[in-house]
């Protein structure tokens, strides 16, 4: 008699922690849900915006919705700017310097944080240093560099001095100092090559600190203004960013015209944010820490 | 080349050949200018907002159309960040052969660092003319580096409706008194409608105060004379007369938006407004009707002192075509180009009666008297002087004059600040 | 392991003979030069486009230069000017009180997000997206709107605190508020940046220390404790400098949001910098500023590395 009073407690105890796991999750949704209203409060503004006349755009207090509706807005910049040539050197240039920091980057983190070699960490040192050194003081003497190998206006300039960051070297080196320095040992003991090790254990393991490297590298060089501000000299030159502000120079009090332009300039990093974040989720799954 | 870039090229080549492998080939292709076959002459020209500055075009137009064998091309840049790029340009000994002077602040800078050519011995010798008194304001150290091709100055812009509606007579001769009285009578806050609008920029105080009390603000002995100024402003301010600083800051509000919209029956500003009223006007853009009438003054005697500054073109030192360069300035801040200007609404520096003609036929423009006098006042004081130490000053001034229009500190309190910062940074 | 300690054993017995000391030494070499291949792709294009700039910059920390002439040596000048400069300790003030508000918040407030959103749940890709987009949405857009919604008079905040207190702060337009207004977009700008960074490094405990632990009987918070923490030190590590680091940088915002007004009120550092360089062509005294606030972040830098150290080895 005394068996099933206790499976009764146990499934009634389970219940509770059933019911009570039921309600924090809804309340976990509903400070989710305000949060992010929250947080999204400018990008609503910014997509109202872009629809609304220009008398529309600045209303003290804000109005949300649309009165009328002007979608042309839309069609109507991409008649005043070349859009599409600034849309093609952005995206140039963020996959290329994307491209060639990932690789770069994970090939020196793997040196600094897995090898053992003399001056490592004062070499370590000097990149994050520079990290620290704010771009505005040394943007003229790179500037005159790049001069003198007849590089300015030219998208090669830019790729040269943002694909080789500090930042991603150091970023990723963190997330490889996560990983047990046993598991290379053994594995230089079975026979593996640096390249093996690398290749096999590291690069596997760290999927994430790879899409998150990946994602920040793109968001940065597709929103960068400076850089290409100072190289970029041409229309056919000219990158996304620096047409959105010589369309605020254009329309100074355009403003539903400069939102439509910005709202079309964070879609596409929008879509990568989504496509990549799904390895955040198969990051364990696939781990490869069981072998 | 100097020295110290030697060292920094030598670093960039050694630095690329040892990482590309030694490819070689990566000075060769040196001037771009003369690649494409052609024999004209390439001449370069940094301009802001090409596209909506619509002189530019105009004039690079007609100089091309005199000169067959020249091509003009601008080098465009986002307004608010010229000097910026200008800077970064010139400092690498960039060839651009033609710099446009955007302020007279920018201008002193790029003077007295010695990267423009002196053209005072050539300006000696030309014919001046009406333009005279806009050359005086680019002396600096008894030498000119650049000539102006316009002159913008700051009248009152009013809204003839609204004025009629309010049944107030259009402004003639006003003072500063005048003009209080009026704006708070103009203000209908039922509608949301302010009597007048001030911009944020500091001139709006600071520059007319200076204008009117013949005072230069490069001297930190007494800034006294804006007093009075900056209480009228913010007693139309506490009136609600006149939008608050700290929300058109902050809200940027533009100042065309304001008037065009006809939410201020009144701004002061500069001429160059009126090229963009006539355009926005004739567009359709905006439905307002207006005129100008000259600054409000001191006293009512009569004469108008109101403040301004030019706009001139200026040749690179390193320009390899100077001088075609020095055809180009003597064309535009000549006759012939204040007639290209004067056509599509833009104040030249060179104004006698046949450029006024012009100026005022064009479609749009007010034609009144009132307008026509305030078109020439008795006297431009200049905008800002040219000193080595003007940006620094510039600075100091829109500082305090941020904290009195907010209302964290009152003009007394701002104006001795004002005297002992500017002492401190010109010691 | 065993195998390790075996091979370790031998060495140690062999060492006393030369020839193999000297293999040893190839050895040694031949690591390094396999150490130096991984990192020489990198390292050359940031030794020269990024670290000779660097150090010719702070070259120009001891000199007078005004970007065209030749830059003429000056000593310690730039350095004794800054002592006496107000408005240099006051952007140094304002960049000292930004960083205080902004990192603790922010790093709670990250890892946080991050730590709820590293779940299989419905819609946690939508909630991921919309903490990453405040980093991505458009200066100007920012800009506006939080100048909008910090209005003294209509703005909803004030509108909203209004209910509690009768005279609501001035926020930007006030000298007093205004920075603090900067700390709260700043933090609502980044944290979905470190959310990134954060949930990067939480997928990357592996999932048997947790089985462990539970095993063991430890219950939520515990595993929080005892795992999720120290396995995540490395990144907090990180996630701590770069937010020090890019406080210390602040301007873009600064610039766009109160031009560094109302007055000096948010005058920071870096924005001291371009003022220096760009308006008044101080290149000198920009670089020697860029000078002070590098060893400043480099000092904290170094004092989180041996804090770091410590941990590790506790």
């Amino acid at each position: 008699m005394e068996a099933p009073a206790t499976i009764d407690v146990i499934s009634e105890h389970n219940k509770k922690k059933q019911r009570r796991a039921r309600i924090n999750k809804i309340i976990l949704y509903i400070a989710l849900a305000l949060l992010s209203i929250l947080t999204l409060i400018p990008f609503f503004w910014m997509l109202s915006a872009s629809f609304k006349t220009n008398n529309d755009v600045f209303t003290v207090p804000i109005q949300w919705i649309p009165k009328t509706w002007h979608p042309e807005n839309y069609s109507i910049i991409w008649k005043q700017i070349p859009l599409a040539t600034f849309f093609k050197n952005t995206i140039v240039l963020s996959v290329v310097i994307t491209f060639i920091q990932l690789l770069t980057s994970s090939f020196a983190a793997y040196g600094f944080s897995k090898m053992h070699f003399k001056g490592r960490d004062t070499l370590f040192l000097m990149y994050i240093g520079t990290i620290a050194v704010p771009w505005q003081s040394y943007m003229i003497p790179q500037f005159i560099m790049m001069r003198h190998l007849h590089l300015t206006d030219t998208l090669m300039s830019l790729v040269l001095l943002q694909a080789f960051n500090a930042f991603g070297v150091f970023l990723m080196k963190q997330y490889y100092t996560s990983i047990p320095d046993e598991l290379c040992e053994s594995a230089r003991i079975d026979g593996l090559t640096e390249w093996g090790i690398y290749r096999r254990i590291i690069l596997p393991l760290t999927k994430p600190a790879i899409v998150s490297l990946t994602i920040i590298t793109f968001v940065n060089t597709w929103n960068d203004y400076m850089g290409p501000f100072v190289y970029l000299s041409s229309t056919e030159n000219k990158t996304l960013q620096l047409g959105l502000k010589m369309f605020v120079g254009l329309y100074d009090t355009q403003y539903a015209y400069i939102m439509a332009a910005s709202v079309l300039s964070i879609l596409p990093v929008a879509i990568v944010f989504l496509v990549l974040q799904k390895y955040f989720v198969e990051g364990i799954a696939t781990s490869g820490m069981k072998n | 080349m100097k020295v110290w870039q030697k060292v920094l090229a030598t670093a960039a080549v050694a630095g690329v050949a040892l990482s590309l492998g030694a490819c070689g080939n990566g000075s060769d292709k040196d001037s771009s200018a003369d690649k494409s076959g052609s024999k004209k002459t390439v001449l370069k020209v940094t301009t802001w907002n090409y596209a909506t500055t619509p002189e530019f075009a105009a004039l690079f137009k007609a100089f091309e159309k005199e000169h067959p064998n020249v091509d003009v091309q601008q080098v465009d840049v986002p307004a608010d960040d010229y000097d910026t790029k200008v800077t970064t340009m010139m400092s690498s000994g960039d060839t651009t052969d033609i710099l446009t002077m955007k302020n007279l602040l920018s201008y002193s800078n790029y003077a007295l660092r010695d990267q423009l050519v002196d053209l005072s011995s050539h300006v000696k010798d030309i014919d001046q003319g009406p333009a005279a008194d806009t050359y005086k304001m680019y002396k600096v150290k008894g030498k000119t580096y650049a000539q102006p091709y316009r002159t913008d100055f700051w009248v009152l812009y009013y809204n003839k409706k609204l004025f009629d509606a309010a049944g107030i007579d259009y402004p003639d001769n006003w003072t500063w008194d005048d003009y209080v009285t009026n704006a708070k009578k103009l203000t209908d806050a039922s509608k949301g409608q302010y009597g007048t609008y001030q911009h944020i920029w500091r001139s709006t105080i600071q520059a007319i105060a200076a204008a009117q009390n013949d005072k230069n603000l490069m001297d930190p002995s007494s800034y006294e004379f804006m007093k009075p100024y900056y209480e009228r402003a913010l007693d139309l301010q506490k009136s609600k007369a006149q939008m608050t600083y700290g929300t058109a800051k902050s809200t940027k509000v533009t100042y065309n938006s304001q008037f065009e919209e006809s939410k201020a029956a009144m701004l002061y500003m500069g001429t160059w407004f009126m090229g963009g009223l006539v355009n926005d006007t004739n567009s359709g853009q905006t439905n307002v009707e207006w005129s100008i009438a000259p600054m409000p003054q001191k006293s009512s005697n009569g004469k108008t002192t109101t403040f301004g500054s030019p706009t001139g073109f200026a040749i690179n030192k390193n320009s390899k075509n100077k001088k075609i360069a020095q055809e180009f300035l003597d064309f535009c801040s000549g006759e012939k180009g204040a007639k290209v200007m004067a056509k599509i609404g833009i104040t030249p520096s060179y104004r006698n009666d046949a450029v006024n003609k012009i100026y005022f036929a064009t479609k749009g423009m007010p034609t009144d008297d009132v307008a026509k006098k305030a078109f020439n006042p008795d006297k431009i004081a200049v905008e800002f002087p040219v000193a080595k130490d003007g940006p620094a000053v510039d600075k100091i001034l829109q500082e305090e004059h941020d904290l009195i229009m907010v209302g964290d500190e009152t003009p007394s309190k701002a104006i001795s600040n004002m005297q002992s910062r500017v002492k401190e940074e010109l010691k | 392991m065993k195998r390790a300690q075996h091979s370790h054993f031998i060495m140690q017995v062999t060492s006393t003979d030369e020839k193999i000391s000297k293999q040893k030494h190839r050895l040694q070499r031949k690591n390094t030069l396999i150490a130096y291949s991984f990192i020489a792709p990198n390292f050359l294009g940031f030794f020269i486009f990024t670290l000779i700039p660097v150090v010719f910059s702070f070259v120009l920390a001891f000199m007078s230069w005004d970007s065209f002439s030749t830059p003429k040596f000056v000593g310690l000048d730039n350095f004794s000017k800054m002592i006496h400069d107000t408005t240099f300790w006051i952007s140094f003030k304002n960049t000292f009180l930004y960083t205080i508000g902004v990192v603790p918040f922010t790093l709670l407030i990250s890892l946080g997000l991050a730590i709820l959103l590293n779940k299989k749940l419905a819609g946690v890709k939508f909630f991921r997206t919309a903490f990453f987009f405040p980093y991505v949405t458009s200066l100007v857009a920012i800009a506006v709107v939080w100048n909008m919604l910090f209005h003294p008079t209509m703005g909803p905040i004030n509108q909203f605190l209004r209910m509690f207190i009768a005279n609501p702060p001035g926020w930007t337009t006030s000298s007093q508020w205004a920075l603090t207004a900067i700390v709260i977009v700043s933090i609502w700008r980044f944290m979905g940046y470190y959310m990134i960074l954060y949930l990067a490094g939480l997928q990357s405990i592996p999932k048997e220390l947790y089985e462990a632990a539970s095993m063991d009987g430890a219950n939520k918070w515990q595993q929080f404790k005892n795992v999720t923490l120290p396995s995540l030190r490395p990144t907090t590590f990180f996630v701590t400098i770069m937010l020090v680091i890019n406080c210390f940088k602040i301007f873009d915002l600064v610039q766009v949001m109160t031009d560094g007004g109302p007055g000096r009120a948010t005058n920071v550092l870096v924005y001291e910098i371009y003022n220096e360089a760009f308006v008044k062509f101080n290149f000198g005294y920009a670089s020697a500023i860029a000078f002070v606030l590098f060893v400043i972040v480099l000092g904290v830098t170094i004092i989180q590395f041996g804090w770091n150290k410590r941990q590790e080895k506790a």
